[in-house]
């Protein structure tokens, strides 16, 4: 029961599960093992910004600092991950701080001035831009270790490490935000912030954690973007927390707070892939891509939100 | 409030001091002042482009303003005025884009300011041009596949950013050279932005339409080609498949050597911004000038490429 009516709540399940059939209808390459393990591994890096989104947006805050947060935390790992220099785990931890730090000053900021996240997010995205062309002197990174290659391209057990690390990470957002008391302080504090107050939830530092984690998500996702196109870039990233957030609103997260889940954002994050691969499978011009993408956002918000009133 | 009008007031004094300090240098000497306006100091190739004319300019004895337009023309065109407002000597502009940028040139000449564009072209001519013919490159690089695959074969083409001067004239250039070989088929042709990972998403995804019927991929730009490179690798289909690129980036030319990339074709970031310097010295001191310096591209295949590894 409990699953049937999730089903109901998100009409993107269908939305989603329609599009599907459609598309292996016209191109018979569709659904096959080997395109969906393509397009899995390239939605990976969007999916873990959308994750972190996904807590923030809860909240009822934004992040527009994902894509600077990339590019630091793609440079920082680059330059220590030269092959010789030092053991795989340094660029990683290096490159997961870098992004831990920056998600913690957005939330220091928000909650000890008061600004809108929005404003707040939108000059550390200015900044981190900064910083990761002065650590790389506009210049991309390269020559990468072939054990911090293997992140991106490596296989485990046939599965492409990309495809592991989304599905760890989506389990463990899931159990954070439906099964843990941090998760149920999120939602509270999104649907209502002076009654989460008042119940004595302590709102600066849930707002802390979820800036922290957005962070900390985006430093993971710089690594893996460095390490699948084998170069630290400073200019990578830039408009990838549109994406983001698009797909975390296809999913069906309320921009108002209070209500979303990371299944939703997952699927959000799919229809943006499934969109992109089938579109270049038919091999439709670019400018058309573009627009069947914005119908296709707001059509399934649209379908979403009908949905959702013809239920309550 | 209190401190933060003192705040305000300090860094207004702190800016203002800066100007000084900067309007005193220029008055203190006779050194020719060059502005330089350039199109994205992202962008590596545009980087080397600066370095080169920051030392030529050390070596002539010119005082030069680098700023960057972060490849918005308004921005640019705002940059200009500022270099007018400045009395600077001479303008070098490497355009944004090709229409949008134009009326930084027409603004220039009006002002009696003369103005040397650098490495892409605007509409509106300028007192000189310093760069490469685009066309052409695309033309070098749809030739070297031509003949790898005997003039038979299917094409897939990755392209800059659509609408940039570049992005057209290399696939002018590329399509120009198809024309002369009826056997060359174009199967698919789609923007990644200058990009390397939207380029690798769109290789795997033409991987996975097409297959084995790729024959070659040409990409306008090497951190495209990259791209292209890296999913043929991962599909196993490198050996199979020829990919060329343009620009000859660091990156590029180690994966010339290794064998990787078939080959990139060489533009010559120091000519272009040695060359841009000296013309504009030329014209501030008032001698003859090439009203157009074409720097010419070079095919770097395997065994080309030490001599430009740094």
């Amino acid at each position: 029961m409990h699953y049937i009516k999730n089903l109901r709540q998100y009409g993107i399940f269908i939305v989603f599960g329609i599009i599907c059939l459609i598309i292996s209808f016209i191109t018979p390459q569709f659904l096959t093992v080997s395109n969906w393990t393509i397009i899995i591994t390239q939605v990976s890096i969007n999916a873990l910004l959308a994750f972190g989104v996904t807590f923030v947006i809860i909240t009822g805050g934004i992040d527009l600092s994902l894509g600077s947060i990339v590019a630091v935390a793609g440079v920082s790992a680059a330059m220590l991950a030269h092959p010789d220099s030092y053991p795989v785990l340094v660029p990683v931890f290096a490159g997961l701080f870098a992004g831990l730090l920056i998600g913690a000053f957005n939330g220091f900021i928000i909650t000890k001035s008061k600004i809108a996240p929005f404003i707040v997010t939108l000059g550390t995205m200015t900044i981190g831009r900064g910083l990761a062309l002065i650590l790389s002197n506009g210049r991309p990174v390269s020559n990468l270790s072939d054990s911090f290659v293997f992140i991106g391209s490596g296989k485990i057990m046939g599965i492409p490490v990309l495809i592991v690390i989304l599905i760890v990470m989506f389990i463990l957002c899931s159990l954070i935000l439906n099964r843990t008391i941090l998760g149920r302080y999120i939602y509270a504090v999104g649907g209502n912030e002076q009654a989460a107050r008042a119940s004595g939830i302590n709102v600066t530092q849930v707002k802390m954690t979820v800036y922290s984690v957005s962070g900390l998500l985006a430093g993971l996702a710089g690594i893996l973007l460095t390490s699948r196109i084998t170069t630290g870039q400073p200019n990578a990233g830039a408009g990838f927390e549109l994406d983001a957030i698009a797909a975390v609103v296809i999913g069906g997260t309320s921009t108002t707070g209070g209500k979303g889940s990371i299944a939703g954002t997952l699927i959000g994050v799919l229809l943006i892939g499934v969109i992109n691969n089938s579109l270049d499978l038919l091999n439709v011009t670019s400018y058309y891509q573009q627009v069947v993408m914005g119908i296709i956002i707001i059509g399934a918000v649209v379908l979403d939100s009908m949905n959702q009133k013809s239920n309550s | 409030m209190k401190y933060t009008y003192l705040i305000l007031i300090s860094l207004l004094l702190f800016i203002l001091g800066c100007n000084q300090s900067e309007s005193d240098k220029k008055n203190d000497s006779d050194k020719i002042v060059i502005g330089v306006s350039m199109l994205s100091m992202q962008n590596e190739f545009i980087v080397n482009i600066s370095d080169e004319m920051q030392k030529k300019a050390e070596d002539l004895g010119a005082e030069l303003i680098i700023v960057d337009a972060e490849r918005s023309p308004l921005k640019q065109i705002e940059q200009v005025e500022s270099f007018i407002a400045q009395k600077v000597d001479v303008i070098i502009l490497n355009p944004c884009e090709y229409e949008a940028s134009s009326p930084a040139v027409t603004k220039a000449l009006e002002a009696n300011i003369p103005i040397v564009n650098v490495n892409s072209a605007t509409k509106v001519q300028p007192t000189a041009f310093v760069g490469s013919n685009d066309v052409e490159s695309g033309r070098i690089a749809m030739k070297f596949i031509a003949e790898k695959l005997g003039g038979k074969g299917n094409i897939v083409m990755i392209q800059g950013l659509n609408g940039q001067a570049a992005q057209i004239q290399r696939e002018q250039g590329a399509k120009e050279i198809m024309k002369q070989f009826p056997g060359l088929n174009m199967i698919a042709q789609q923007t990644a932005e200058w990009d390397r990972a939207k380029s690798m998403d769109l290789m795997q995804n033409w991987i996975q339409s097409f297959g084995t019927k790729i024959n070659a991929v040409f990409a306008h730009n090497d951190e495209m080609g990259l791209g292209a490179v890296k999913a043929l690798q991962d599909a196993g289909m490198k050996d199979k498949v020829i990919v060329v690129s343009i620009d000859a980036i660091a990156d590029a030319l180690q994966a010339v050597k290794k064998g990787d990339l078939d080959a990139t074709v060489f533009q010559d970031a120091r000519k272009q911004g040695a060359g841009a310097i000296e013309t504009a010295f030329k014209i501030a001191r008032g001698q003859q000038f090439d009203k157009e310096v074409l720097i010419p591209f070079k095919l770097l295949a395997k065994g080309d490429v030490d001599p430009y590894l740094k």
